[in-house]
């Protein structure tokens, strides 16, 4: 835990916690993404004349190509072309006072119709796509996910900065300002 | 115990007589000694060995967020006032002999807090085992558990086991259970007196009637006398209770946390746009909680916008309907609906018409409006009036609250014209009511006597008092022009007055003088969600337009005002319905297209400091009903003018090119132009009658649209709070 | 048999354990929250008498500028002294006079057991019942003032004069056992002193406060038993070297 928090502590702010969708555990660390840098098959198993043009071939210009994995990824073509995913913040529970889950982005795809089964009572749904959650450590990270799959995405929930309050225990006695409402 | 100085004050020394005098200046004095001079320094503290930097005054609990931690916490609230009560935010600090309440200790220069020791870890576990002891095991029936605040941190913070064992002798406290009204359900024995609640009504609902009674173990929470919790905020202190002691009574017994999906979006009953959470099972609306957002609602929600969301389930449009010979809807499928529908448009050759409602979003207006356009008609309007004259609807600052909602809680001085924030915005009357207390500020208003939770001024009902105070010839003018931050709120209302042209300009002028670098005092107070929106996209406020141009086809698009009705139509005139709820709109329409309600569809809406919002679908619109601009959009096809937009995003990008600020969600576009509405007024002339406001009392507050019409949560509200609000007039009558 | 056994078991477990509450919890028997009575209730109008009024301003007048409020236990206890006990109404008087919301006025009214809330005899009996006038013999003037008086603790005799309470400690441990009644103390009582003081007030002559066993204060009863020879002067148990 208080490893954790030391980490948390030591990083500079306003940056987003990564968080795995499988791993709930709390893994962070202090870039964006906490996958680790894939590896370039290529480079390895490259030739060593190969790898002397690519070197001299490096400080060319690249222009990057647009990665769309929708037609094999396997989904649906309805469930491509048709959705708008809400790249979000999770809003804080009104009734509770706890952060810790808020600090990520997810992607949440538009609600389709849900009906209660007959036979249990449960929720029935046509809609495959409406329980995944996958969540983000960046806003960038979400949208770079839309686009691969193809879907169209919005940015819902800007960040703001936290407004920095003034707490003062003694405001509530004081004498002649209205502050003082009541006992407590 | 006072009788010393008792006799001495008796023999004439009645104190100081300078005593009133000297209040003021020192008043003034310390209202001004709280804006600082100059940001002072840093200090740094640690947490958990952690160097924080803060800056002083600010408490422990404070230093901890910033390094991260998070401090556990019952009585604390970031909006609230600290009380120190509860005791569970103890922590250890180094050198400190005994652990401090974080919650109200400032920090000093290079304290080591530790969050995680020992002696803090103990703290815990003991007050939380105090709390518990007194607290009643009965979660599995309570509606709070699962999203629980006491749960949470007994199982975080708490000891794993409990030395309470005299259950079987002596038992735990028990409280009896107290009414608090309709909405808020008071289980009073799970309370573990944080005293939230009683600082929320004194503090933001200004409802001074929550308090403590008793001490010790016999202390309790409560109204002390038989009395409902009258507040348009109440639903406020179910969020902010960390037990079960309050909890919704609509909401009782329905479904746990974990089994519903929640859906941001935005509210409509009012103009504010507050942003809300939907939570939804199956395809129902459950109920609706507030969701942070420090620029309109801060996380309040008043009571209409939380409750009224059983109304969306009933007296719902459900089918098509086209009336009969005979007289009676008939539902119908859609095919048939559109077809005669646009039979009818098309045989009016023009001659069609359009009123839009409380409701609508700008999706819907917008499609509407190409609709109709492409079928000859120009004439579009809102239900609600507003000023015509002049530069009338043509400037954007000429309808929207310029200072911003955020702002006027810095304000401090202002005049509110013809409106009660309190029941027509109460959320912007809580930002003013927080200007009130922190910052002294000065409050008049013109119009009839109503309690805004505060005390303000009440220079008088006439409307002649408004030209007055912008000729500089009244003693309240001093007050605004030697205000900072002065803000003049005209209400919706004044505006549908005949002399409306006149309040307008008038104040507009008078607060073009009161303007200063980057402060705006002109705002007007709209009460209708759909209102700002259908300006910002061209229609004309107002329904005298279309029923002067006595339109053979009428087009209602939710408007369920009650401002139209057949008397003042043609006879042969054509009404189309579209919206979702059978109120007065469907009653007079010949043809029903039932639409999505706001929690339906995603569409936007602009909120009354014109900053547009969108609300996401949380629940698919039930039956046959569909989005309103895609019967539209459909409409048009029927009609062979299809509209050049298929999907949403298509039609975003339409908006986009009318307005590109209405797709700039959560953003706020400052209006130009205002210093015109003077050159453009016509008259200035205001009529010597009485300005009014419509909802004075609580019991008016809850049903003033289709959805809130048709909720029965509203009902029993107006129900209880009419018998409520009779109590209380009588005894004060008697009283007197 | 088996349940004497099981019982003894788990008084066994239990005096293992450590229970925090380990007796029984002592509950206040007033309410603390307000019913509407033929005899409290908000529409009884409550004023101060003229000379109170008087009073009432003096107090307001004691506290500095802004701290209006802290008048409020004063006031209460002027609107007690004046109707005898503390209806709802004079709360609310108290809250208008202040300028603050009645709640607040309850919240004080209630947290302190010295104001009565509920209709109290012109005579309140408080017996005290901590430790030292129980050794001294307080369960003995409870049961002669019951046994007088006909009611209970708590309770008020039918003729509207007595009101019997049981208090803590009222600091006057010296004279113990002690009554207050009113604000007069009763002290080094027996159960025959309690009898004629009762008997006193109902007859309309209260007997005189003070000790009831001859002792003019707290001074030791009958003679001193220590430091009854003369004062040993300067110099006395030094060494005589020193002297």
């Amino acid at each position: 835990m208080s490893f954790v928090r030391q980490i948390l502590a030591k990083t500079p702010q306003g940056v987003h916690w990564a968080k795995t969708v499988s791993n709930s555990s709390r893994c962070m660390s202090s870039v964006g993404s906490r996958d680790a840098p894939p590896i370039d098959v290529s480079q390895v198993i490259a030739q060593p004349e190969e790898l002397e043009r690519k070197r001299k071939l490096s400080g060319a210009i690249t222009v990057p190509t647009k990665v769309d994995l929708s037609p094999i990824s396997g989904v649906p073509e309805e469930h491509v072309k048709t959705r708008r995913v809400c790249i979000h913040l999770p809003p804080k529970n009104a009734m509770q006072s706890g952060t810790d889950n808020l600090n990520h982005w997810v992607i949440e795809f538009d609600n389709r119709e849900r009906w209660e089964n007959p036979l249990m009572g449960w929720t029935s749904t046509g809609d495959p796509l409406s329980n995944m959650e996958v969540t983000f450590g960046s806003k960038e990270e979400a949208i770079e996910h839309c686009e691969r799959n193809g879907w169209r995405w919005f940015i819902d929930a800007e960040e703001k900065p936290k407004v920095e309050r003034v707490k003062n225990y003694g405001l509530n006695f004081h004498w002649n300002r209205r502050t003082r409402t009541s006992t407590k | 115990m006072f009788r010393a100085p008792l006799t001495k004050v008796i023999q004439g020394r009645f104190g100081s007589p300078t005593h009133g005098i000297t209040s003021k200046a020192i008043r003034s004095s310390a209202a001004l000694s709280q804006t600082p001079a100059k940001a002072p320094e840093k200090i740094e503290v640690f947490v958990d060995d952690v160097s924080v930097k803060v800056l002083p005054g600010t408490t422990v609990l404070q230093a901890c967020a910033v390094a991260g931690v998070e401090i556990p916490r019952f009585c604390y609230h970031e909006r609230l006032s600290v009380a120190g009560n509860c005791r569970m935010c103890l922590v250890e600090v180094e050198k400190s002999p005994k652990p401090v309440a974080a919650c109200a200790m400032p920090v000093m220069k290079g304290w080591r807090i530790k969050t995680n020791s020992e002696m803090t870890r103990k703290a815990r576990e003991g007050v939380m085992e105090f709390l518990l002891m007194n607290h009643p095991l009965d979660c599995p029936i309570c509606d709070q558990g699962g999203e629980c605040d006491l749960q949470d941190q007994a199982m975080a913070f708490g000891s794993d086991r409990s030395r309470f064992t005299d259950i079987n002798h002596t038992g735990k406290r028990a409280v009896e259970d107290k009414n608090f009204g309709p909405l808020v359900k008071g289980i009073m024995t799970r309370c573990i007196h944080c005293t939230r609640c009683v600082r929320f009504a004194c503090e933001v609902a200004g409802v001074e009637d929550l308090g403590t009674t008793g001490r010790g173990n016999d202390m309790q929470i409560g109204t002390y006398v038989e009395k409902l919790f009258l507040s348009e905020l109440s639903g406020n202190v179910i969020d902010l209770c960390p037990v079960g002691a309050l909890t919704s009574k609509p909401y009782s017994f329905v479904a746990r946390p974990w089994e519903i999906r929640k859906v941001s979006s935005i509210d409509v009953l009012d103009a504010v746009g507050s942003n809300i959470v939907v939570s939804t099972r199956t395809n129902e609306v459950l109920r609706i909680v507030p969701r942070e957002n420090e620029d309109i609602n801060e996380e309040w929600l008043a009571d209409k916008s939380r409750f009224a969301c059983d109304g969306l389930k009933r007296q719902r449009l459900v089918a098509p309907m086209v009336r009969m010979p005979n007289g009676e809807l008939q539902a119908v499928e859609w095919e048939g609906a559109l077809i005669s529908v646009a039979k009818a448009i098309k045989d009016a050759k023009g001659a069609v018409a359009a009123i839009a409602g409380q409701l609508v979003d700008v999706e819907s207006l917008v499609a509407l409006k190409d609709l109709l356009n492409r079928n000859g008609g120009e004439t579009l309007c809102t239900e609600q009036n507003f000023n015509v004259k002049g530069s009338g609807s043509d400037l954007r600052s000429n309808y929207v609250c310029n200072t911003t909602i955020a702002d006027l809680e810095q304000a401090d001085a202002v005049l509110l014209i013809g409106t009660n924030p309190r029941y027509e915005a109460p959320l912007i009357n809580t930002r003013l009511r927080k200007s009130y207390i922190n910052n002294e500020m000065d409050i008049a208003s013109i119009g009839p006597k109503i309690d805004l939770s505060y005390n303000h001024q009440n220079l008088g009902e006439d409307a002649g008092l408004i030209s007055q105070v912008c000729n500089g010839g009244h003693p309240f003018s001093k007050v605004l022009e030697n205000a900072k931050k002065p803000a003049i709120v005209l209400g919706a209302n004044v505006l549908e007055r005949p002399d409306a042209a006149g309040i307008h300009t008038t104040v507009a002028s008078y607060c073009k003088k009161l303007n200063k670098q980057g402060w705006n005092a002109f705002n007007v107070l709209q009460n209708n969600a759909g209102q700002t929106g259908a300006l910002d996209v061209g229609y004309q406020p107002g329904t005298q337009a279309a029923l002067k141009a006595q339109p053979k086809v009428l087009i209602l698009l939710g408007a369920d005002g009650g401002k139209v009705d057949r008397e003042k139509l043609p006879k042969d005139c054509y009404v189309i319905y579209i919206g979702h709820h059978g109120d007065n709109g469907a009653s007079i329409a010949d043809a029903v297209l039932p639409g999505a309600a706001y929690t339906e569809k995603q569409a936007i809406y602009v909120n009354t400091e014109g900053r547009a919002q969108q609300t996401l679908a949380a629940v698919s619109p039930p039956g046959m009903a569909r989005e309103d601009w895609k019967i539209l959009r459909a409409l048009s096809e029927i009609l062979g003018t299809p509209l050049p937009y298929d999907n949403l995003d298509d039609l975003r990008n339409r908006i986009e090119d009318i307005a590109p600020h209405l797709v700039r969600f959560g953003k706020l576009e400052s209006s130009t132009f205002g210093n015109l509405t003077e050159q453009l007024a016509t008259s200035k002339s205001i009529e010597n009658t009485k300005i009014d406001v419509k909802q004075k009392k609580l019991r008016e507050y809850f049903m003033t649209d289709p959805i809130s019409r048709a909720s029965p949560t509203m009902a029993r509200c107006v129900r209880e709070v009419s018998g409520e609000e009779a109590k209380e007039e009588s005894q004060r009558q008697a009283a007197c | 048999m088996i349940s004497s056994c099981a019982s003894k078991s788990i008084n066994l477990v239990r005096g293992g354990m450590r229970a925090i509450a380990t007796s029984a919890v002592q509950r206040s028997d007033h309410l603390f929250v307000h019913r509407d009575t033929p005899e409290d209730n908000p529409n009884i109008k409550f004023e101060f008498t003229p000379e109170n009024k008087k009073r009432v301003e003096a107090i307001i007048s004691i506290y500095p500028e802004g701290y209006k409020r802290a008048a409020m236990i004063p006031l209460l206890d002027l609107a007690q002294r004046q109707y005898g006990w503390l209806p709802i109404s004079a709360m609310q008087k108290v809250a208008e006079i202040l300028e603050v919301s009645h709640m607040r006025v309850y919240e004080v009214a209630t947290f302190y057991t010295m104001f009565l809330r509920k209709p109290t005899g012109k005579y309140h009996i408080q017996v005290c019942t901590t430790t030292p006038c129980w050794l001294r013999g307080s369960d003995e003037i409870m049961e002669c003032c019951k046994k007088t008086l006909g009611v209970e603790v708590g309770e008020m005799t039918k003729d509207g004069l007595f009101t019997i309470s049981e208090v803590e400690c009222l600091g006057a441990c010296v004279n113990a056992p002690m009554v207050a009644i009113n604000d007069d103390y009763y002290e080094d009582l027996t159960a025959k002193d309690m009898q004629q003081i009762l008997a006193d007030f109902k007859a309309g002559k209260p007997s005189p406060p003070g000790p009831r066993n001859g002792r003019y204060a707290s001074e030791p009863a009958g003679e001193p038993s220590s430091l009854t020879e003369e004062p040993k002067g300067p110099g006395f148990g030094l060494q005589p070297a020193l002297a």
